[in-house]
């Protein structure tokens, strides 16, 4: 027998490729229009994501964000339920485990730390809960309702630290700091590079492990693929969507908390730049893959930190890179379509020929 | 206090905060008859927003904003349709990227043409005129709330009644109509349930560009960073909460609007406006909840 | 002599594998009711969507009111007069009834607005002239089936339709919305002059309705009558074609104990209304009950309560003495039941994965494939899909090939395979070789009656009465949610069930 999946593999991959060669074409174009070198332009670029211990640090911090929200998103989408709230869980994570970090600022260590993962965990999954809940108890679109419930995430915890929470001294917008022995390791001096890079290796694994070697992985997959099928197979198709939902919004939370524990050490009321809709894309571009999501991610935190030293060396404005980013996504989602377009275009030239 | 907040200033900059809102929720629940979930709004205004600016700058000229708004809009729109109509890709997943693509977009081209960052704002940039009714500025009441706004207020107005004399009226209305509720039956009788889709995500980007040029031409002559603000989302609210109706939904619209304009009143002397702020929110979600549930009791009839 | 208004000569249509039609030339003539009959896949919608111009024939030609179709699309076919009512409405569920009827060729206002009123108006002409009552300002999500099907008919006369083909059209009728459907046929035809064209596999309603017959049978036109010169018994023979030879199923008394008890059972359809109106019956092991039945008579209804699939609303259902009521499907297979869906893409499959994927659905938690239900063993479940590809002769490059490329049979014997694999003693199927090539029928049967043998409960549904005569030791008829009669196999023939599967009673002996 032929090796399919390998050929599957080679297909999707091809494609991916392509895609990211088009959309850095593109920015190759726009470079040039701009009246910049595309060539020195990409180079600025690598060497500004790999170029020092220093950028690489930077580089492998930014990844910690997208690999937990790329994750999240793979296990709902999966399941055939659609979390575009990890935003909203995020925020609400953070601040559940800044919460933690500045009210108890006596505990051991290792206590207070588990206690704030915890505390994001279930606050991120709580809050994804009750759209998961909806839809499957009343079919309400949860597309909508956790795109509406993002927003009051935000604007909630907008509220908490600028009044109950509001610092009591220094910042505005923010909480006051953790307890400082919480603060996380820095692993390369100056850059944000922390031990939760290790925590969100160890949940990657588990993420990987579960999605591809266990059984719920697999109920996971089935109840999205066919959720009829699935519960005529004796799968409580129901229960596993809320499970997805729930892990997704824990897995938005815990990013949340590496986010305050790591790099700011105090809640932000502008904590996320959009993290989970970048990471949400990581796992579309590779179509929920475990790998393609911790791969995809790097790519993107390269094109994050390199694209600022780009600017430096070029002057070439840094948001180019979203516009990149944006133009591959756009690619992959067109993709089948793209292919069935040209087939029929191939298949008329055959008649033609005739 | 009170008097501070709730005052006829409050209804007037409600009209002013709804503006953007009406005028994206009329787009969008075009696409939303047509059978398409657009939440790629958010992206769409911000580039009318951009273009506007842009237009009026160069040609001095808002009529020109204006222009170069609804030919960005069209544009965008137009990317829209190819994907989730011709290529049949996830209409979210594309208004993700259409999102992304236009915060990166918007702030790549006002960095490499007007070389800042943050926001551009110059005298150059001509606005949309005001508007003075004369009848009605005789009565003190309704000339406060009602007069002397910028131009695309009233063009909001006159919209939402074009819109729903569009939809309900015209066979253009109906096709629409058809093409995202059974478009089988459309195509059964001869008529191209794809184009009436291309039509409907076309007119959003343009009314979006609309809402996008009234928010950075219409009351300040500026463009900043992520100007839209959520007003894309807003607007899908003011959709789902007014049923995709044009009247309802401008009501809903302007309602999203006093709580917006509200909050920011609210601020001014010192009160959290975040939770006015949360209401056109869950208001949808409520409503959601209200509509599924009566749907389930249909059911079980 | 009677004006041919449709002429069919030759005509031949292949579809990539399949000869759908094979030459087959027909005509009818104006102002009269023409019905086609033919079991499942005899290529009766083939020949009809021909005729609508939604395809070309491969080979022959199409005349219609003695004119040869050039150029085949449902506008043309509409120019010519001809109009189509599907099997599946195209109505827009939210617009009124007018508005559906005009859609597309609305009557115009200042020429830009549609004008309602008129609209309206046109509708209740319509309805006066062809005695089809409907109210035009009530929208389509408000009114019944047979109210909708009128709105088609209504439809295809207002773009002037005068050959009107309809597609299984009493398929989803109450009895007495049939007869209302045939009053307006006749009206339509006797006093209008309009030709109608039906198609359908009821053969009491086209011995009522219908002038002439074309028997349809494997692609072929098998005879064309004169329909009072034939009985129902006739057609069926010709339906069926040959006398079909019987398997040798050891006919013994089966004595093994009951398996599956039900008890007037009731359930809802997808409608809302009663599907199953109090059925009883019982199936014990070794024994296999066939369920025949015209589609659509609360077959799906009756094999989706008995799998927890579809909600009991009354009544009992035993299985293995235990009472099931409020059980979920995965309780039901805990006491030992397999189930064979109808319709393998909707329920029994998913498309996008692999084979193997497919073969594990429902064993993932057994410690055969799983470390503690959790860790799956690749390499067994592997071994265990190429092992079943192999015992049901599954047609494929490679195991990790995804579902949807398959092709019908090879998916249903993906079903089958998972299905049989579980060994469950009582098994509830349906439809086991719908759209399965005939190598693949044989082998399929083959498996049941190996199960059978091997002394499983089976209840088998099917639309082919050669499938319920050939593998069935007891059948019972299913008319209307209700069992009309209960027979043992080789105590009735083939051709007689038929008059109780169109809702005559067995007297109770």
């Amino acid at each position: 027998m032929i090796n399919i999946k390998l050929k599957q593999n080679i297909e999707y991959l091809t494609s991916l490729f392509l895609s990211v060669f088009a959309a850095l074409f593109i920015g190759a174009l726009i470079m040039m229009i701009n009246g910049q070198n595309p060539m020195v332009g990409y180079k600025a670029l690598v060497v500004g994501a790999f170029g020092t211990k220093y950028k690489i640090a930077t580089t492998f911090a930014k990844t910690v964000p997208l690999i937990l929200t790329g994750f999240a998103t793979a296990i709902s989408f999966m399941s055939g339920i659609f979390n575009i709230g990890g935003e909203g869980q995020l925020y609400l994570g953070a601040f559940a485990a800044a919460y933690i970090g500045f009210t108890f600022t006596n505990l051991p260590v290792f206590v207070a730390v588990i206690l704030a993962i915890l505390a994001s965990a279930l606050v991120g999954g709580l809050y994804a809960y009750f759209p998961g809940v909806l839809k499957v108890k009343y079919n309400i679109d949860e597309v909508i309702t956790t795109i509406m419930l993002n927003s009051v995430a935000i604007l909630f915890t907008t509220y908490l630290v600028n009044y109950p929470f509001q610092a009591t001294q220094g910042k505005m917008g923010g909480t006051d700091m953790i307890g400082l022995s919480y603060k996380f390791t820095k692993l390369v001096k100056l850059s944000k590079l922390n031990t939760s890079i290790f925590y969100t290796a160890i949940i990657a694994i588990v993420m990987y492990y579960i999605i591809k070697k266990t059984s719920f992985g697999y109920n996971f997959k089935m109840v999205g693929e066919n959720s009829i099928f699935s519960r005529y197979a004796g799968l409580a198709n129901k229960k596993y969507m809320i499970r997805a939902m729930v892990i997704s919004g824990a897995l938005c939370g815990i990013a949340g908390c590496f986010e305050v524990y790591g790099v700011h050490y105090r809640f932000l009321q502008n904590i996320s730049k959009g993290y989970a809709f970048d990471g949400m894309l990581v796992a579309l571009i590779v179509r929920n893959n475990p790998l393609g999501i911790i791969f995809m991610s790097l790519f993107f935190a390269m094109l994050k930190t390199g694209s600022i030293s780009m600017e430096v060396a070029t002057g070439i404005p840094s948001e180019l890179m979203l516009v990149i980013q944006s133009i591959i996504i756009l690619f992959i989602a067109g993709e089948q379509g793209f292919k069935n377009i040209f087939k029929k275009f191939r298949a008329n030239r055959r008649k033609l020929v005739k | 206090m009170f008097e501070d907040v709730f005052n006829l200033t409050l209804l007037q900059n409600t009209i002013r905060t709804a503006t953007p809102l009406v005028l994206a929720a009329l787009g969008g629940l075009l696409t939303m008859h047509a059978g398409i979930l657009n939440i790629g709004m958010e992206g769409m205004i911000l580039i009318g927003a951009f273009f506007g600016v842009l237009g009026s700058y160069f040609f001095s000229s808002s009529l020109m904003g204006v222009l170069l708004a609804v030919l960005s809009g069209t544009l965008i729109g137009l990317l829209f349709g190819v994907f989730t109509i011709e290529l049949k890709s996830d209409e979210f997943i594309i208004g993700i990227a259409i999102n992304i693509f236009a915060g990166g977009l918007t702030v790549f081209l006002l960095r490499s043409i007007f070389g800042v960052k943050g926001a551009f704002s110059s005298p150059d940039i001509m606005p949309l005129p005001d508007v003075h009714l004369p009848l009605i500025d005789k009565i003190p009441f309704l000339d406060t709330i009602f007069n002397n706004h910028s131009l695309f207020v009233y063009i909001s107005w006159i919209l939402v009644l074009v819109v729903y004399v569009f939809l309900y009226k015209t066979p253009y209305g109906y096709w629409l109509r058809a093409a995202g509720e059974h478009p089988e039956s459309l195509e059964n009788v001869g008529v191209s349930p794809k184009k009436m889709k291309y039509l409907s995500a076309i007119l959003c980007g343009i009314f979006c560009g609309l809402a996008g040029a009234h928010l950075s031409l219409g009351y300040l002559t500026l463009f900043t960073e992520n100007m839209s603000a959520g007003k894309g989302f807003i607007a899908l609210a003011a959709i789902i909460f007014g049923g995709s109706n044009p009247i309802k939904t401008f009501g809903a619209a302007l309602l999203f609007g006093f709580f917006d304009a509200l909050g920011i009143r609210l601020q001014g002397v010192g009160i959290p406006s975040q939770f006015t702020q949360m209401i056109p929110y869950l208001a949808t979600v409520f409503a959601l909840f209200v509509v599924a549930q009566r749907k389930l009791k249909l059911k079980g009839r | 002599m009677a004006q041919k208004i449709i002429e069919l000569k030759n005509v031949t249509k292949r579809f990539p594998g399949v000869l759908a039609n094979d030459d087959v030339s027909l005509h009818v003539n104006k102002a009269e009711i023409y019905a086609v009959v033919g079991e499942n896949g005899a290529g009766k919608s083939t020949l009809m969507k021909t005729m609508y111009g939604l395809h070309a024939p491969t080979e022959g030609e199409v005349y219609i009111k003695g004119k040869k179709v050039e150029h085949f699309s449902p506008s043309t076919a509409i120019k010519n007069g001809v109009g189509m009512v599907h099997q599946h409405f195209m109505l827009v569920p939210s617009f009124t009834i007018a508005e559906n009827i005009v859609l597309g060729s609305e009557p115009r206002d200042k020429k830009i607005f549609v004008d309602k009123e008129k609209a309206n108006e046109i509708v209740r002409n319509l309805s006066k002239t062809y005695g089809l009552e409907v109210d035009p300002t009530v929208r389509i999500e408000e009114v019944s089936v047979g109210i909708q099907q009128r709105v088609e008919i209504l439809k295809t006369l207002y773009k002037g339709a005068d050959i009107l083909i309809l597609d299984e059209p009493t398929a989803v009728l109450t009895p007495q919305e049939t007869e209302d459907l045939f009053k307006v046929i006749k009206k339509l035809v006797n006093e209008l002059e309009k030709t109608v064209i039906i198609i359908t596999h009821k053969l009491n309603e086209v011995i009522a309705i219908s002038d002439r017959v074309g028997v349809m049978r494997q692609g072929k036109l098998v005879g064309e009558v004169k329909t009072s010169e034939v009985t129902e018994k006739k057609l069926a023979e010709m339906m069926v074609g040959r006398e079909v030879l019987f398997e040798e199923l050891s006919r013994d008394e089966i004595k093994g104990e009951v398996l599956i008890k039900a008890e007037n059972i009731v359930a809802k359809d997808n409608r809302g209304f009663d599907g199953l109106k109090g059925v009883s019956f019982e199936i014990k092991a070794g024994e296999i009950l066939g369920v025949a039945g015209i589609e659509g008579n609360g077959q799906t209804e009756l094999i989706e309560v008995l799998s927890g699939m579809r909600e009991l609303k009354s009544g009992n259902i035993y299985i293995n003495n235990q009472s099931t009521t409020g059980f979920t499907p995965k309780k039901i297979r805990d006491l030992g039941v397999a189930h064979i869906p109808e319709d393998r893409l909707v329920m029994g499959l998913s498309k996008e994965s692999s084979i193997t994927d497919n073969m594990l659905m429902g064993s993932q938690h057994n410690e055969k494939f799983s470390s503690k239900g959790i860790h799956l063993k690749r390499n067994v479940i592997v071994d265990h899909a190429k092992d079943l590809i192999r015992k049901f002769d599954v047609r494929t490059a490679s195991e990790e090939v995804t579902v949807g490329s398959l092709s019908g049979g090879n998916m249903q014997k993906v079903v089958i395979a998972r299905e049989f694999s579980f060994d469950t003693p009582i098994l509830l199927i349906s439809q086991p070789t719908r759209g399965v090539d005939i190598g693949a029928i044989e082998f399929i049967h083959d498996q049941i009656i190996k199960k059978r043998n091997e002394g499983c409960a089976i209840l088998l549904i099917s639309a082919e009465l050669d499938e319920i005569f050939r593998l069935s030791d007891r059948m019972i008829t299913l008319y209307e949610g209700e069992i009309t009669g209960e027979f043992k196999n080789g105590e009735i023939s083939k051709n007689d069930i038929g008059y109780y599967m169109t809702g005559n009673r067995k007297e109770s002996k």
